[in-house]
């Protein structure tokens, strides 16, 4: 036999109120995927110091600073005030975990956030101080010189080592040391990130991975 | 639910959030630009103009942002609010099944000519012969004191329309 024609809305069917949103909003998800995709590639594919390279660079500084304004105009879970920064909150779901005693967030879960913000200020590190290395200057002029230089002409080499003084030169030395730790501590992190989502996944017994890309199928 | 309306409506949005994201990386660059100009040369009308359109695009880009999230916001209320109607309305229907003395079996099959399945349809469902059901609805009708189907559905239109939808039956 069918069951009731009409049913109410059972618990969790509405979404959002306790449960976080299901799908997440679309910048909240082409901004995370978008980002994914710039940190691999820049990682394993393009040459570091190219203008491949310093464009995706360019492209995840974009990305950054869109979160950032969407941090504070989005919708109400995708804002920082959804999800701040709490040790103690983390802690204490951490611990939730492996009692695995597990309750719901109308956002990110606090150890969630607290990832997010370790990603955020991660790849900050990693955009700042890519921007030092190669002394704020736009992928498209890297380019043109990189011609330049291609096509014989030293002499913008030549001026840029002219106008960088010696403490450029040393900034620019921690600048590329800071690079190269934060570049490896991303995918440290992203690791972490990914065995988070499915140590919870199965912590609550629901795809937290699905809402990220699509939302549910009705 | 609205279906075709909140599919629209979130696929306006994903359009919308790309669209931001091709923004940001344009207005990005263009700050850029106008900086390293500055740098180059002393402030004259053409850094003052490079800096005013990368304003606009940034301050664009940041109102832009603001309306998508409130529509995403309203988006989700509405859905909300759609769903505990409906809850509603299904509370008040089960609550006059109730009163009007139905057994479990005439309450399946008033919901289902409620949501206008043709006798055929609610026999095939209930896995009962056509008689049976055309039985049960002249007893949910004879219960309800109204004529028929259409008086039927009628009687719980009408409380949607008084604008009250967990009115008390009476």
């Amino acid at each position: 036999m069918p069951g009731p024609a009409f049913r109410t809305a059972g618990p969790g069917e509405t979404g959002g109120a306790i449960a976080p949103p299901d799908p997440w909003d679309p910048v909240v998800r082409l901004t995370h995927w978008s980002v994914a995709l710039a940190v691999v590639v820049n990682h394993f594919v393009t040459r570091p110091g190219s203008a491949a390279h310093v464009w995706i660079g360019w492209g995840l500084m974009a990305l950054l600073l869109l979160r950032l304004v969407w941090g504070f105009v989005g919708p109400h879970e995708a804002r920082f005030s959804a999800f701040p920064p709490d040790p103690r909150a983390t802690m204490s779901h951490l611990a939730d975990l492996v009692r695995g005693r597990l309750r719901d967030y109308p956002s990110h879960n606090p150890a969630g956030a607290a990832m997010v913000y370790a990603l955020w200020i991660t790849l900050a590190a990693i955009v700042g101080s890519g921007l030092v290395m190669t002394g704020g200057r736009s992928p498209i002029a890297i380019a043109e010189e990189k011609a330049a230089v291609a096509a014989g002409d030293w002499s913008v080499l030549v001026d840029n080592a002219a106008e960088e003084g010696e403490r450029d030169r040393t900034d620019a030395r921690i600048a590329g040391e800071l690079h190269d730790v934060a570049a490896n501590l991303i995918l440290v992190l992203a690791l972490l990130h990914v065995a988070g989502v499915v140590i919870e996944s199965r912590a609550l017994g629901r795809n937290l991975v699905r809402p990220m890309i699509r939302g549910r199928s009705r | 639910m609205s279906g075709a309306d909140g599919k629209a409506g979130r696929g306006r949005a994903t359009a919308l959030a790309s669209y931001l994201l091709v923004q940001s990386l344009a207005a990005l660059y263009f700050v850029a630009d106008a900086i390293a100009d500055l740098e180059g040369e002393p402030l004259g009308p053409h850094t003052v103009m490079e800096f005013l359109v990368a304003l606009t695009l940034v301050a664009g880009i940041v109102f832009a942002a603001r309306q998508l999230g409130r529509t995403l916001e309203r988006l989700r209320r509405q859905g909300v609010a759609l769903e505990a109607a409906r809850g509603d309305f299904a509370r008040l229907v089960e609550g006059q099944f109730e009163s009007w003395g139905l057994t479990p079996a005439e309450r399946d099959v008033g919901f289902f000519a409620l949501k206008g399945l043709d006798v055929a349809e609610i026999a095939t469902l209930r896995g009962a012969a056509q008689g049976t059901v055309r039985a049960q609805l002249a007893r949910i009708y004879a219960k309800a004191g109204v004529s028929g189907r259409a008086q039927f559905a009628a009687w719980f239109v009408e409380d949607l329309l008084d604008g009250g939808a967990g009115r008390a039956p009476d």
